[in-house]
């Protein structure tokens, strides 16, 4: 773990928000990118630090948990402390200026000279409103990477759409994918897995756009719609429909890969989930071992997946009945030694507590600031056996890295800074009211 | 010059999460060598199919994953295909693999073998990782985003927990392997580091920004769980609603979102300045009384109406297209969303094109996915097999 990080050396002017933007330049921070947040104590941008900046401990409990589940007593900075945001920010650093004052711009043309990236995924046109359009960056930074993520695309006729994920994820074909195979898209549930997809892509962009700078010297503007990136998400359903004109709706917890069956199945306490998957017939004729061979599932005219998927619907409620009786976790680990592709729906305690999870060091456990409580967090989905790449810092505080940035990144000197600090743009707290006619 | 230009990927992987880790990287301008078992990547039986015709070159889903990537089959399960792993593995700068762990030392495909020919990264793709409990055991993609992501808050709470559509968490562990493969990249250009880099798609899912993670930290925080609704929607003016020809999904919260929504539908109602204060959105009355308004007007307007409309007053609406709607889309066509391939058997298809714009490296389909074996004869001859070699391999059913 001496080894030096694959992406040291590279810095990023950091302007993303929300999920998409964010995590995809966490994952460039976790290999080791200087990842600095630029941050505007008088502009509140939505859904990037918390749901609001006045989440407090009676709105809190009011909305689900993974937007309102901050600590009991959120306290006076609820912008350190949201579920939904605060672990995007692992390894990166945050500094606060007023961009859009001339001496705050002159700052962040400052860092944007020493920076390889530059990121962003805000409203259309919020950069070139405050003088950093494409043209004006790469008159600072000749060679910089600029990747836009903006929702729609910049071109075309959706500029002007606006979205978050759900809204991105409905045009994207995703929303009309899931569902129960009886009821309307207008039962669903709000999701986002676009961010997810989103920010995977962007950070798989910037890091091939590195290697092109590093062979060519030459940087670029990369423009990734979400929109279009999510509809990569569901390939079946758009070559379908190119190929062979078929529009796909929702299976509920069916397989597009033919297994049958492939379902979401009740046990015997109440909210207990088993998700079962006959891959193959061999699959099912180890399901049908373990369930003791009843007759129903005996019959030699399920042998086959031609055979069960005849009678899909019947074969799934028989089976229900037979879950409905098991022990979740019992017949989750029975299952797998016997061959069948089984496990739980695991709620976040669940998850929270997986033995396997456990045992394989998916958490560290990071201190008490401030804003939050000494409590396991999630360490990267990849693992390097030779770079360090981790979650080796904590997530950045608003304005945690101020003295860092404007000192040992731009070079500010003692009195520079005073003169910042007076003017507003150096502080530790998000403050809108602070300026407010100023 | 392609981005990836000069990157060779020796790619062991098949089904649905490894080779869209390497189709990224293929499609960028890497090279990749896919390594193919007799009978052919699974993917290759998946559907849909063209015309609805099964066969191993008809698989949209093998298409759309294999494009830009050449096909050496080699049966890993024989004796003599060890000397051909590591001759193909002289030729690489990465190898990506997705096999059980406890599989690949029997195939020779494990790291300590590889590594052994030559140290480069390895990006290795497992279902749980190579240590702990769940080691062995088996997923598809619906027991791995029931497993490890936000399954259990989603969908309706009196019903069962709800998949996401196609096979989204198999490719969501596809691209993030492509992310840490890049990472492994750039350490191995610049700074000579070979290493094995593990992706468990449990770990990916865990770790899904699209609500799990957070919903494990405020557990952490608070000692919440996330449970699915007793009905759809959030808030005022929330969530999916029918219009006149299919449906839209809005989110109008108080502030901003709300204002260009009143703006947009245009109904003194809601010009009231109770529906300003967020507490109102936790009234169900409230909430009545909007409907009475968004509904009259939602269905209305087309999909397309209630877009342009949204569009024009910034509000956040947008569509629910399925996939002929993406498909049939001009915007879409317009900026490159779609693009063809040329393929021997099946002729010129349309294929999902690029999903970003590179202003100086572009994506690009240089050739559609290989037929099963294709490129086994140049690939192995550049890895310096001679054709003799390569004869007597074949006979023994070693390559095919």
């Amino acid at each position: 773990m001496n080894q030096p990080l694959p992406l040291t050396g590279i810095r990023i002017c950091d302007f993303t928000a929300v999920w998409a933007g964010q995590t995809a330049t966490m994952y460039l921070a976790d290999m080791g990118a200087e990842c600095i947040k630029v941050e505007n104590p008088y502009i509140w941008n939505p859904m990037t630090r918390a749901a609001s900046p006045r989440i407090n401990a009676m709105i809190a409990p009011m909305l689900p948990p993974w937007i309102g589940g901050h600590p009991p007593e959120p306290g006076p900075r609820p912008w350190n402390n949201s579920p939904a945001f605060i672990q995007v920010l692992r390894n990166k650093k945050s500094f606060t200026v007023d961009s859009r004052r001339p001496e705050g711009l002159a700052v962040v043309q400052q860092l944007i000279r020493i920076s390889d990236i530059v990121a962003e995924n805000l409203a259309l046109r919020t950069l070139d409103k405050i003088g950093l359009s494409d043209d004006q960056i790469r008159a600072i930074r000749p060679d910089a990477i600029i990747l836009h993520m903006p929702a729609f695309g910049r071109t075309g006729e959706y500029t002007e759409g606006r979205g978050y994920g759900s809204h991105i994820d409905s045009v994207a074909g995703s929303t009309v994918l899931r569902g129960y195979r009886d009821s309307a898209p207008a039962d669903n549930t709000s999701i986002f897995a676009g961010d997810f997809w989103g920010g995977m892509h962007g950070a798989f962009a910037l890091m091939a756009a590195l290697r092109h700078r590093r062979r060519t010297g030459k940087g670029q503007v990369i423009e990734m719609a979400q929109v279009e990136s999510s509809a990569h998400m569901f390939p079946q359903a758009a070559l379908d429909a190119a190929w062979n004109g078929r529009a796909h709706g929702s299976l509920g917890n069916r397989s597009i890969e033919g297994f049958v069956p492939n379902g979401v199945f009740p046990t015997n306490k109440p909210d207990t989930w088993l998700a079962l998957s006959c891959r193959t017939d061999r699959e099912w004729a180890a399901l049908v071992e373990f369930m003791g061979r009843p007759g129903w599932a005996a019959n030699p005219a399920l042998a086959t997946v031609e055979g069960r998927a005849a009678v899909e619907g019947e074969l799934e409620e028989r089976l229900a009945e037979w879950t409905a009786l098991q022990s979740r976790d019992e017949v989750f680990h029975a299952l797998q030694a016997a061959g069948v592709t089984a496990g739980p729906v695991l709620n976040a305690k669940q998850a929270a507590e997986d033995p396997h999870l456990a045992a394989t060091a998916t958490w560290k456990r990071l201190p008490a600031t401030e804003d939050y409580p000494e409590v396991d967090w999630l360490r990267p989905a990849y693992r390097f056996s030779k770079s360090d790449v981790d979650l080796r810092e904590a997530p950045c505080l608003f304005g945690e890295h101020n003295a860092y940035v404007y000192r040992d990144v731009l070079g500010f000197s003692d009195d520079e800074m005073a003169t910042l600090r007076a003017g507003g743009h150096i502080t530790d707290t998000f403050a809108p009211e602070a300026l407010a006619g100023g | 010059m392609d981005a990836l230009e000069g990157l060779t990927v020796l790619d062991f992987t098949g089904h649905i999460a490894g080779p869209y880790c390497t189709k990224l990287l293929a499609d960028m301008g890497a090279r990749v060598i896919k390594v193919e078992a007799p009978g052919g990547d699974s993917s290759r039986r998946l559907p849909p199919f063209k015309d609805d015709d099964p066969g191993p070159e008809r698989s949209a889903t093998f298409q759309y994953l294999n494009t830009n990537k050449e096909s050496v089959g080699v049966n890993l399960n024989t004796a003599d295909s060890s000397t051909i792993v590591r001759r193909l593995v002289g030729l690489a700068d990465l190898v990506v693999t997705a096999s059980a762990p406890r599989q690949e030392a029997a195939l020779g495909i494990d790291y300590a073998t590889l590594s052994g020919y030559k140290d480069i990264p390895v990006v290795s793709i497992t279902n749980f990782g190579h240590d702990g409990p769940y080691r062995d055991y088996r997923l598809s993609d619906t027991v791995l985003y029931a497993m490890g992501a936000e399954m259990y808050s989603h969908g309706l709470a009196q019903r069962e927990p709800l998949k996401l559509g196609g096979t989204a968490a198999l490719l969501q562990g596809g691209a993030m392997a492509s992310v840490a493969a890049m990472g492994a990249v750039h350490g191995y250009e610049t700074q000579q580091i070979g290493q094995l880099v593990e992706v468990p798609l449990f770990n990916v899912q865990v770790s899904n920004i699209d609500r799990r993670s957070a919903s494990i930290l405020a557990y952490r925080f608070c000692g919440r769980i996330q449970e699915r609704a007793p009905g759809a929607s959030a808030g005022i003016a929330g969530g999916t609603y029918p219009v006149a020809d299919g449906y839209v999904e809005l989110t109008a919260s108080a502030g901003n979102y709300w204002r260009r929504f009143v703006e947009m539908i245009d109904d003194d109602v809601l010009r009231d300045p109770k529906w300003e204060n967020p507490m109102t959105a936790f009234d169900p009355a409230a909430k009545e009384e909007a409907d009475a308004v968004v509904y009259p007007w939602m269905l209305s307007h087309t999909r397309a109406e209630a877009w342009e409309a949204a569009r024009g007053a910034h509000a956040m609406l947008a569509p629910l297209f399925d996939g002929v709607d993406v498909w049939k889309d001009e915007n879409f066509r317009k900026r490159g969303l779609w693009t063809e391939i040329d393929h021997p058997a099946l002729g010129v298809l349309p294929m999902l094109g690029r999903p970003y714009i590179f202003e100086e490296s572009p994506w690009r389909i240089r050739s559609a996915a290989p037929m099963l074996g294709q490129h086994t004869d140049t690939v192995l001859a550049e890895a310096g097999l001679t054709t003799t070699e390569v004869v007597r391999l074949r006979k023994q059913g070693v390559v095919a």
